[in-house]
């Protein structure tokens, strides 16, 4: 029997004569905190198979730039007279990795599998609007609109959208095909995702990598050890602010702090008692101090709002000060709506989310100082898709929503805020519906007051991109209009 | 001794089939829908709703679990939800994690507790048993995530001789893939070794009680004879029970270990079915972890016939 003294020697002396884990020149390891449930953009909307996924290895015709700006892409230009016919003219020699040449063909393909409902495809709502796909010739292809969709170009930048070839279709769930800058190479499930460089990629002189490795860490505690161990480049999703503080402070980081079109709220039951009352949850709003939320749970982190449009949308109007935080203005509303001594009330939130607990806890701190005593109840995240965003069975609940223009949920009575105004319905539909900018932009504008108007929710602060990366690593998008990761233009100076 | 290992059969097959009817009834009254969790908040109520008839859960709990037991029995436990990849492919592609994981942390534990608990026997109420039960104790106190996560600091993030976390694979080679698994093998280990050593440490004490070893002293045999041959022999019925029920605990231990250090174990893989409700999984890995706690039990009832001649079934 060895001695234990003896045992830990050995261990430690073999330890100690092993090399360090050596990183290859063009090789990029990035850490995510969860694994995509699946590579099949057309199956799931989850964003941790667009942040491996889209850009990177599926592009559509159009893309979202890193300024949150509609691009010619798979498409190099486009033309439409009625704003109903749009004709397609794709960019030549793009291929796919299969070694084919992206076609018209494959675009009828796509948008008509995704228009199938024996697809199942998650956002098939979207092309509903489209009445035929008409192929001109190998490289035009035609998008005929039953009515206007002033978001129809979104559409087709949307990762829902991007363009596979139809032999491939089999394979999307896990080895998915496309004109990305890279291509899968190998699925180690539950581990690791490799992707390696496509040498025939369409844009000149990208990628700038050669080899890039998703390797999945959820606790984020393990993820700091890893960076400042050397074992990951960079940090995309999954750190908070308190470990981005940390990491400020070392000298081997860049920590980049960006916009995303994550908006974290305070939702109410509009529908529910006594959040049915207006001056209920104006009174919950100017009982809110969102700054003091902002620097409890965000440590100062990301922007505080206003109303439900995220600061990377073209139509965004800055309301963070609309609805000042007025203990006492709270109090009286609350009095006038028959409150006047306060009510109890029931916060649910999901810890699957960190930041939603803390949030919660400071929220339920400020409310009681004028009389609402809110009792927080942590659910799991699936209790909560079926509890809250389904049946709307809450009082009050917290959530990034995180979706590109989803102020539009405010137009549907149905959606879990339960917020049913036909004063706002109409407007949204006739935004939907209105081409000119300088129109639409005045709509949108219009919107986002009549929310702070009705106050069908509180809208805390938008989320912001945490992202902590080696020094020397450029090409990094700082803000995030779209669930994507692009790494085709990361690159190593050194 | 046959029949005492049919009957060691039957019991093992009944224990498995009352596991997969709790298993299966559990999963269900718990509230959350595989199918509105995989298409998350940004997913129509229509296309779930399509998702969750081609998953066949709109079908009665009592016609699924039919369906799925036949099935199992056939040796085919189902298709992933989540991966879309057969479940028994999925558990056997974990399984070079996670045993040599719980393997090496078994070595570790019995290594290290045997003879610290021996040790701690022998010098009994002195400052040599003080400490083995300080050590013990704060290997009860600290938990294995943390440990792990200390282990990270030290060896990773400051001494830089191993990964941080991940699992090199055994492709790597022998060395690079058990190289990742020592760390965890080790916080694993930790927490179930303070057990055993105070198990050994007692069963220990009470043999050095017995009369024969006194006999066995009062003839003059060598102490070391006498601890290892009288003593230890003799208390190694009481020690492999708890070893065998520690090794039940390691298994369990995994699916924290293995989301701390990010390994590609069972312990996640049934960790992220139960986040997404991927039943075919959940139920999967259940029915394989108790079978394999079912069979280190009857592993240790036939270990008692090999230490102790007397016992006969």
């Amino acid at each position: 029997m060895i001695h234990p003294r003896i045992a830990v020697a050995l261990l430690v002396l073999v330890l100690a004569v092993t090399p360090a884990f050596a990183q290859a020149p063009g090789a990029l390891i990035v850490q995510a905190s969860t694994e995509p449930p699946g590579l099949d953009l057309t199956a799931t909307p989850a964003s941790a198979t667009a942040g491996v996924v889209f850009y990177n290895v599926q592009e559509a015709l159009v893309k979202v730039d890193r300024t949150g700006k509609l691009v010619p892409w798979l498409a190099e230009r486009w033309h439409t007279t009625d704003n109903k016919n749009y004709t397609f003219f794709l960019k030549r020699g793009v291929k796919f990795h299969n070694g084919r040449e992206l076609k018209a063909a494959d675009v009828k393909f796509v948008l008509e599998r995704a228009m199938n409902p024996e697809t199942k495809h998650p956002a098939i709502n979207q092309y509903k609007p489209i009445a035929d796909i008409i192929v001109k010739d190998d490289y035009t292809v035609t998008v005929a609109l039953r009515e206007v969709q002033a978001n129809f170009l979104l559409t087709m930048a949307r990762q829902g959208t991007v363009i596979y070839p139809r032999e491939a279709v089999e394979t999307m769930k896990s080895a998915p095909i496309g004109t990305g800058p890279f291509m899968i190479q190998d699925w180690v499930r539950g581990d690791r995702i490799v992707l390696r460089k496509n040498a025939d990629y369409h844009v000149k002189g990208l990628p700038k990598l050669d080899r890039v490795t998703y390797r999945f860490i959820p606790d984020p505690n393990a993820v700091q050890a890893a960076l400042k161990a050397g074992d990951v480049d960079v940090s995309l999703f999954g750190l908070g602010p308190e470990h981005v503080t940390e990491l400020k402070k070392d000298a081997r980081f860049q920590v980049i702090v960006g916009d995303t079109t994550n908006d974290v709220i305070l939702a109410m039951n509009n529908a529910r008692k006594p959040y049915a009352e207006v001056k209920v949850r104006r009174a919950v709003t100017h009982a809110i101090d969102k700054a003091a939320v902002l620097k409890g749970a965000m440590f100062g982190m990301g922007k505080i709002l206003g109303s439900n449009v995220d600061p990377l949308n073209p139509y965004f109007v800055d309301l963070a000060r609309a609805v000042p935080h007025d203990p006492a203005k709270a109090k009286k509303l609350l009095a006038e709506a028959g409150y006047p001594n306060g009510f109890e009330t029931v916060l649910k939130v999901a810890p699957q989310y960190y930041y939603t607990v803390r949030t919660g806890e400071i929220l339920a701190d400020q409310l009681k100082k004028v009389g609402v005593n809110v009792k927080i109840e942590q659910i799991e995240w699936s209790n909560w898709i079926a509890r809250v965003w389904r049946e709307a069975d809450y009082d009050l609940t917290i959530i990034g929503h995180a979706e590109a223009w989803d102020v539009a949920n405010y137009a549907n009575p149905k959606y879990y805020y339960r917020y049913d105004s036909k004063k706002f319905q109409e407007l949204f539909q006739k935004s939907e519906v209105t081409l000119d900018d300088k129109a639409r932009r005045a709509q949108y504008a219009e919107l986002q007051r009549m929310l702070v108007e009705d106050a069908p929710a509180v809208w805390l602060y938008m989320h912001p991109r945490l992202v902590v990366a080696k020094k020397g690593l450029t090409g990094i998008w700082k803000d995030l209009p779209v669930p994507s990761a692009d790494l085709s233009e990361v690159a190593w100076t050194k | 001794m046959r029949r005492y290992v049919l009957r060691r059969v039957a019991a093992f097959a009944a224990t498995l089939f009352f596991v997969s009817v709790l298993v299966f009834l559990v999963i269900r009254v718990l509230p959350g829908d595989p199918a509105l969790i995989i298409m998350g908040t940004e997913g129509s109520p229509e296309a779930a709703a399509r998702l969750r008839e081609s998953m066949g859960l709109n079908r009665p709990i009592a016609v699924q679990y039919v369906d799925w037991l036949a099935r199992a029995l056939r040796g085919d436990l189902g298709v992933s939800i989540q991966y879309d990849v057969p479940v028994g492919a999925l558990i056997v592609s974990r399984l070079p994690v996670t045993l040599p994981l719980a393997g090496l942390a078994a070595l570790f534990m019995a290594l290290l507790a045997i003879p610290l608990g021996l040790y701690a026997a022998t010098r009994h109420r002195r400052t040599g048993d003080y400490l083995a039960m300080l050590i013990s104790q704060l290997g009860i106190a600290i938990p294995g995530f943390w440990a792990g996560l200390l282990l990270i600091l030290l060896f990773s993030v400051h001494l830089g001789w191993v990964q941080s976390g991940g699992f090199a694979g055994w492709s790597e080679g022998l060395w690079p893939a058990l190289r990742s698994l020592l760390l965890p093998a080790i916080a694993l280990g930790f927490f179930q070794t303070a057990v055993l050593v105070r198990a050994t440490r007692s069963a220990v004490l009470d043999v050095l009680g017995e009369e024969y070893v006194r006999t066995a002293r009062a003839k003059g045999v060598r102490e070391g004879f006498v601890i290892v041959k009288h003593t230890l022999r003799n208390a190694m019925i009481p020690i492999v029970t708890v070893a065998g029920i520690q090794l039940g605990q390691l298994i369990a231990g995994t699916i924290v270990l293995e989301s701390v250090f990010a390994l590609p174990g069972l312990g996640r893989l049934a960790l992220g079915a139960i986040t997404a409700r991927d039943l075919p999984v959940v139920q999967g890995v259940t029915l394989f972890v108790a079978s394999s706690i079912v069979l280190i039990n009857f592993v240790v009832d036939m270990a008692y016939v090999l230490l102790d001649p007397r016992i006969r079934y």
